[in-house]
């Protein structure tokens, strides 16, 4: 695609509806679902008969010894639409990493094609019962034969590599990256459904706590929940007689790995490398810069990642994030910040992989945020993973 | 923390054959591929570099030496069998700035490191017949 994104600002989010995020769940996940879709169409003026289009990426816990059974450690759109008795006319998933930024974009094509009038995204995430990351694995076969028999494994020591390799680099300290992480558990403590509800985290607590991965302590990695979230999608055109301010997607871009490393051998380079070309196309698609982002929300499923995509998104310059965070610039309490975590990411919230970001932008700019409403926003950023498996998108709610 | 278990050992396929074959003897080496003759590991089922779908890789020796570009130390590993903690080095190759490996560095844990420690490769032999490339320092230069 050359130029702005042709349906930008054609499609709005128009409600939406999420569960507890939950280290217990006291139900099958279908079950979960299905109510949160339930109140989701509710939440936007309809009926479940006038979703005519389900998109999700089922992308399960990767670990952990459990059968894939749809409805209970998963639900795709197929299992979703047949549970609410539906017979919609475009039902698809999205496979890959950056879960929620790439099934988005499905939803946003099929409405802008005229594929689906309505659409429900959805994304579910198991908890599968037993530790999620233990593993007593006796031969290492396929990619996994590059990493584990040399004692690399999992994804927490590859994202300590690359952010030693900022800390090293940049002069980085751990009190930036408690600053970080408190300020991500301070909002997450605010939001009811979040996992973290209540439970607030002080930077001494966080420099108290032992590193596991240095440089990392288990702070630092979002903590695996249970929970669903739902989003209603339709035109702004229809947007238009529903009850809730529409929030329009301005545009969008993905990243992709270009270097040939064992798989979870993700570099500081190769991320920064992989965020250059995702920026040009995001800001191309969405006509807008980075200085005109409002409201970004950072994705932070290993708390370096916001240090990665603050500069590869070009919102401070290489190798000032730590600064900036230590400087209280992501302050959500303060005036004349950029508070990339007022959504309490994953880090605040629990492991719900990118719709906290989402849904920030979207309270936000609904100006649904109650208590934590913000004033004066017209423009937002969410991003999903790393930027060289993820992407990004632009909301605002001034489409003129 | 001692661990009962034994560390994974890999499972070699069509593919990645001669580059344990030759790890079992102490040698490492990279994946040349026969149409661009650039090098890449691991290997893939077409070359990273040319994009030929008959890479027909040859598995040449590498000296092994190189530069630590990062690392991180392993107070508590996610993988049973190993005696944590210890230091997994993110190694860039002599001569192949591109391509970079991550193994365990065998100076101990408390080590001091800085980005640009020279190492070399050494080999771990983790069961009969199977070792698995890893990195000491180099002293003395
Ligand atoms: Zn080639």
């Amino acid at each position: 695609m050359s130029g702005v994104f042709k349906a930008r600002n054609q499609v709005a989010l128009v409600g939406f509806a999420h569960s507890k995020a939950t280290r217990k769940p006291d139900r099958p996940l279908g079950v979960t679902a299905l109510e949160t879709a339930r109140a989701a169409i509710a939440d936007a003026g309809l009926l479940p008969g006038q979703i005519d289009g389900f998109v999700s990426s089922p992308l399960l816990p990767s670990t952990g010894d459990h059968a894939v059974e749809d409805g209970i450690s998963t639900v795709t759109s197929n299992w979703l639409a047949r549970h609410l008795g539906l017979d919609p006319a475009y039902v698809v998933g999205f496979q890959g990493i950056g879960q929620i930024t790439g099934s988005l974009t499905l939803a946003v094509n099929a409405i802008a094609s005229g594929a689906a009038d309505y659409v429900l995204f959805h994304r579910a995430l198991h908890l599968p019962p037993g530790k999620y990351n233990d593993n007593a694995m006796a031969s290492a076969s396929g990619g996994m034969q590059w990493m584990a028999p040399m004692g690399f494994f999992g994804a927490m020591p590859a994202i300590a590599l690359a952010y030693n390799e900022y800390c090293q680099r940049y002069g980085a300290k751990r009190e930036a990256m408690a600053t970080l992480v408190s300020e991500a558990r301070k909002n997450g403590s605010r939001i009811p459904w979040s996992a973290w509800h209540g439970k607030p985290l002080t930077v001494e607590e966080y420099m108290a706590e032992d590193m596991i991965i240095e440089p990392m302590c288990r702070f630092d990695a979002d903590m695996p929940v249970e929970g669903v979230a739902c989003f209603v999608l339709t035109s702004a055109e229809r947007a238009k007689d529903l009850p809730h301010r529409p929030v329009y997607v301005s545009g969008y871009a993905s990243g992709y790995p270009t270097k040939n490393r064992a798989m979870l051998h993700w570099t500081l380079d190769d991320m920064m490398e992989a965020g250059k070309g995702l920026s040009a196309r995001l800001w191309g698609s969405s006509g807008l810069t980075a200085s005109e982002i409002d409201l970004p929300q950072l994705y932070d499923g290993f708390s370096p990642f916001v240090y990665i995509w603050l500069e590869t998104l070009g919102l401070c310059k290489p190798g000032e994030a730590h600064q900036m965070i230590l400087a209280g610039g992501i302050d959500s309490d303060k005036p004349g910040t950029l508070p990339v975590m007022s959504g309490g990411g994953a880090i605040g919230n629990g492991r719900m992989h990118g719709v906290p970001q989402m849904l920030e932008c979207y309270l936000q700019l609904s100006g649904r945020k109650g208590e934590w409403q913000r004033e004066g926003l017209t423009t937002a950023l969410a991003c999903h993973s790393t930027p060289h498996f993820g992407g990004a998108v632009v909301y605002t709610n001034d489409p003129s | 923390m001692t661990d009962t278990h034994v560390r994974p050992v890999p499972v070699p396929d069509a593919l990645s054959a001669p580059f344990w074959q030759a790890a079992a003897r102490h040698e490492l080496t990279l994946a040349q591929c026969a149409k661009c003759g650039e090098v890449t590991l691991p290997p893939d089922v077409t070359c990273p570099h040319c994009h030929t779908t008959e890479p027909d890789f040859a598995f040449v020796p590498v000296p092994g030496t190189g530069r630590v570009r990062t690392w991180t130390v392993i107070r508590r590993s996610f993988l049973a069998g190993f005696e944590n903690p210890f230091v997994l080095v993110d190694v860039e190759l002599d001569g192949h700035s591109d391509l970079r490996i991550v193994a365990r560095l065998l100076d101990g844990a408390d080590v001091p490191l800085t980005i640009g420690a020279r190492v070399a490769v050494e080999f771990e032999d983790i069961a009969p017949g199977v070792a698995v490339p890893a990195f000491r320092l180099e002293h003395g230069e």
